[in-house]
C-alpha cells in the first residue's frame, strides 16, 4: 500500500505545487502520469484532496487508467460540458491512442490523420452537420473549411483540458486522459446503459445537437 | 570556391540528363553484386573470370529462386544489364580473342557496401573504436611533445588527427546513424507485431524493448567512460600545440573534440528518447493490450464514434470562474486637445507689373492714324517693325480691330492683297485720313 507523504491538509496546501495543480484541476484539466511530479503529488495527497474538494461540491476522480480530474457534482463549482467538436475529436484521438501505428510513433499522430479518421468514421456530411449545426444550406468548400477550423479549435480546447499536447507543425502527442472518451464502452454493459449510468453520476450530459450552440452552463463558485 | 563546386555539380547534372543515365536494378542483380563482392573479399580477387561470374550467378539463383530456368541466359542478361549501368566493367582488353575478365566498379562497390556494411553501433564495435582512437591519440600526444619543426607537426600530429582520428570518430558517428535506423526498425516492428497479433505480441514487444534498452545503456556507459579519457588527451595535445604556436594542430584538435562532443551528446539524447518511448510502450502493453486482449475496446469505441451524431452526449468538466481582478484606480489624465502652432494664413501680396504692351500698341496705332496714313498697309508698315516677329500675325488682327473701332475704313469691291512686314499679306482698306481719328 502506498503511504501518503501528507498527513494534514495544511501540508498539502503549503506545498509549492498545490496552487498550480489546484488551478489546473478547477479549470477542468486532466492530470495524468505524464505530468510527472504533479501526478505524484495528487496521488500522494489524494485522500486529503478528495475531502477538500468535496466541500466545494466536487469529486476528485481517479480513473483506473492513471489520471485525475475534478467532477463538479454540486452547484458551488462552475462546470461546462465539452463541445460537439471536442467530443468528436476526443473520441477519434482515443481511438488513435489505442492503435498500434500510434504506438510505433511513440504516441504521436498528425492533425491530418485525425481529420481523415473522423471523416471516414462519422461521414463527411454528418461531420459537416455536427460542426455547422446552425446552417441548413452550405457551400461545400466553406463547410469543409469550417470543419477544419472547428477541429483545430477543439484540439486547442482538448489541450487545455490535458487530453493532448499540440507540438511542432501539426503533430499531436496523445495523452492518457483520452481514455475517458472510452469510458462508456469500457465495461461489459450495453454502451447505452453505461452511458445512462455516467449521466446519472453527473459525468456526462445528453443533449440534442441543437442545444450545443448554447453557451456552456456555468455555476458560480 | 562555392561557385566552382556549384558549376561542377551543374555540369554533372546536365551530362547525366543528356546521356540518359539511370539505374534500374532487380533484386537478383543486387544479390549478384553482393555475392561477387563477398567472393572477391574471401578469395582476394581483383577481377572475375567470365566463368566465375556465371557460377556466382547460378549460386545466387539457387539461393533466391531455386525453380528458375535458363540460368545461363539469365546470367548473360544480368551481366549485360550490370555492364550497361557501369556496375561491372571488362578489364582484360582481349576483346574477341578469349573470354573476358570483369571487375566491379566503384559504383557497384558503393551499392554493395551500403547494403552489406554492418553500420550498427554495438557495444563491441564502440569499445574497439574508442580504444583504437585512444591508442592513436596517445601516439599523437607523444609525437606532439617531440615535434620541433612545422614539418614534423604536419606529418606526425596534424595529418594523423585529420585522417586517422577523424576517420575513427566518423566511423562511430556512422554506426550511430545505423543504430538510429535500427531503433526506427524496432519501433516499426513493435507496431507491426501489435497490428498482427495484438495480445500474443506482448512478450515479443517487451523483448525488443528490453534488448534495445540494454544496448543503449551499455553504449552510453562506454561512451561516458571513454570519451572523458579521449577529451583529456585531446586537451593535452591542444595545449602542447598552443605552446608551440601551431595553429593548424590546435584547429585539428578542436575539430576532433567537437566530433567527440557530438558523439557523447548523441548517446545522451538517444537514451533519453528511448527511455520515454520505452515507458510509453510498456504502459501501453500493460494498460491497453493486457486489459483488452481481444481489442474489443477499439471496436466499441469506433461504434460509439460512428453513432455519436445520432446519440450525442458530452463530458462534464470543471470550469471554475476566474477571480475577477479589478482594474487599478488610476486618475485618468486629461488629454490636451490636438493643436498646431498658430501661423499667418494670409499670403502677402506680391507686386506684379501690369502688361502694358497692348496699351503701347494702341497708342502707336493711334499716333500713326493721326499722321494721316491712308491705308491699312501703310499703318502696318509703320507699326509692325516695332513688334516682335512672332507676335506680328496676332497684332495685325488687333490693329485691324482698332481701326474698325476708331475709324470708318472702306474697301473696293475687289480688295487687293498687300504685303506688309513680317511676310504677312492683308486685304487693303482705305482709311478716311485724319478725319476718322477724332
Amino acid at each position: 500500500m502506498h503511504e501518503s507523504a501528507f498527513h494534514q491538509l495544511e501540508e498539502v496546501i503549503q506545498d509549492s505545487l498545490f496552487p498550480v495543480i489546484d488551478l489546473a484541476l478547477r479549470a477542468g484539466r486532466h492530470v495524468d502520469r505524464d505530468d510527472g511530479e504533479r501526478y505524484a503529488f495528487v496521488l500522494d495527497a489524494q485522500s486529503l484532496l478528495e475531502s477538500f474538494y468535496r466541500r466545494y461540491g466536487c469529486e476528485l476522480i481517479h480513473a483506473s487508467d492513471g489520471f485525475f480530474y475534478l467532477l463538479p457534482v454540486g452547484d458551488q463549482m462552475g462546470r461546462r460540458h465539452l463541445t460537439a467538436g471536442e467530443m468528436l475529436v476526443g473520441q477519434t484521438l482515443a481511438l488513435l491512442y489505442l492503435e498500434p501505428t500510434t504506438v510505433q510513433a511513440g504516441g504521436v499522430t498528425q492533425q491530418s490523420v485525425v481529420v481523415a479518421r473522423l471523416a471516414s468514421l462519422v461521414g463527411e456530411r454528418e461531420l459537416i452537420k455536427a460542426l455547422n449545426p446552425r446552417r441548413r444550406r452550405y457551400d461545400e468548400r466553406v463547410a469543409q473549411e469550417t470543419v477544419r477550423t472547428e477541429i483545430a479549435k477543439a484540439l486547442r480546447g482538448l489541450e487545455s483540458l490535458g487530453f493532448v499536447d499540440l507540438e511542432e507543425g501539426e503533430q499531436l502527442r496523445l495523452r492518457l486522459g483520452l481514455l475517458r472518451f472510452a469510458e462508456a464502452v469500457r465495461g461489459l454493459n450495453e454502451p447505452a446503459d453505461a452511458l445512462s449510468g455516467l449521466i446519472a453520476e453527473g459525468k456526462a450530459v445528453a443533449q440534442t445537437p441543437g442545444d450545443e450552440d448554447e453557451e456552456p452552463e456555468e455555476a458560480g463558485i | 570556391m562555392e561557385q566552382s563546386v556549384q558549376d561542377a555539380s551543374l555540369r554533372v547534372i546536365a551530362s547525366l540528363h543528356r546521356d540518359g543515365i539511370g539505374l534500374e536494378l532487380k533484386p537478383v542483380d543486387l544479390c549478384f553484386l553482393v555475392a561477387l563482392q563477398t567472393r572477391a573479399s574471401q578469395s582476394s580477387l581483383t577481377c572475375f573470370e567470365e566463368e566465375l561470374l556465371l557460377d556466382v550467378f547460378e549460386q545466387v539463383c539457387d539461393a533466391v529462386d531455386p525453380d528458375g530456368e535458363n540460368l545461363r541466359k539469365r546470367a548473360t542478361n544480368a551481366i549485360r544489364r550490370l555492364r550497361a549501368q557501369r556496375l561491372l566493367s571488362r578489364v582484360d582488353g582481349a576483346g574477341i580473342i578469349r573470354a573476358g575478365d570483369y571487375s566491379m566498379t566503384r559504383l557497384a562497390s558503393g551499392i554493395v557496401e551500403f547494403f552489406m556494411a554492418d553500420q550498427v553501433l554495438t557495444c563491441e564495435s564502440l569499445s574497439l573504436l574508442t580504444k583504437a582512437l585512444l591508442a592513436s591519440l596517445f601516439q599523437i600526444r607523444t609525437e606532439a611533445k617531440k615535434a620541433q619543426t612545422p614539418d614534423e607537426w604536419r606529418q606526425h600530429v596534424v595529418g594523423p588527427l585529420r585522417v586517422t582520428v577523424g576517420d575513427l570518430v566518423a566511423g562511430i558517428e556512422r554506426r550511430q546513424r545505423g543504430l538510429d535506423a535500427q531503433q526506427e526498425q524496432v519501433r516499426k516492428q513493435i507496431g507491426e507485431l501489435l497490428e498482427a497479433d495484438w495480445f500474443a505480441a506482448v512478450d515479443q514487444c517487451q523483448q525488443l524493448l528490453d534488448d534495445t534498452t540494454t544496448t543503449l545503456s551499455e553504449l552510453n556507459s562506454v561512451l561516458l567512460h571513454d570519451t572523458h579519457q579521449i577529451l583529456t588527451v585531446l586537451s593535452d595535445i591542444e595545449q602542447v600545440a598552443a605552446q608551440a604556436g601551431m595553429s593548424d594542430a590546435e584547429e585539428a584538435t578542436q575539430r576532433v573534440s567537437e566530433q567527440v562532443d557530438r558523439v557523447t551528446a548523441w548517446g545522451h539524447t538517444r537514451q533519453l528518447a528511448w527511455s520515454s518511448y520505452y515507458q510509453y510502450v510498456h504502459r501501453f502493453l500493460r494498460d491497453v493490450v493486457r486489459l483488452d486482449p481481444s481489442r474489443a475496446l477499439s471496436e466499441r469505441l469506433r461504434n460509439q464514434l460512428a453513432d455519436w451524431t445520432r446519440q450525442p452526449f458530452f463530458w462534464v468538466v470543471a470550469q471554475a470562474s476566474r477571480i475577477r481582478v479589478l482594474r487599478e484606480n488610476a486618475v485618468r489624465e486629461q488629454r490636451p486637445p490636438v493643436i498646431r502652432p498658430p501661423q499667418d494664413r494670409e499670403v502677402p501680396l506680391e507686386y506684379v507689373p501690369s502688361d502694358r504692351e497692348a496699351t503701347v500698341l494702341e497708342d502707336l496705332v493711334r499716333a500713326v492714324l493721326a499722321d494721316g496714313k491712308a491705308t491699312l498697309s501703310e499703318v502696318l508698315d509703320v507699326v509692325l517693325p516695332e513688334v516682335e516677329s512672332a507676335k506680328r500675325f496676332a497684332v495685325v488682327g488687333r490693329i485691324a480691330a482698332q481701326i474698325v473701332a476708331e475709324g470708318a475704313p472702306h474697301s473696293a469691291r475687289e480688295r487687293p492683297w498687300v504685303q506688309v512686314p513680317g511676310e504677312i499679306e492683308v486685304e487693303e482698306w482705305v482709311l478716311a485720313g485724319g478725319q476718322m481719328h477724332a
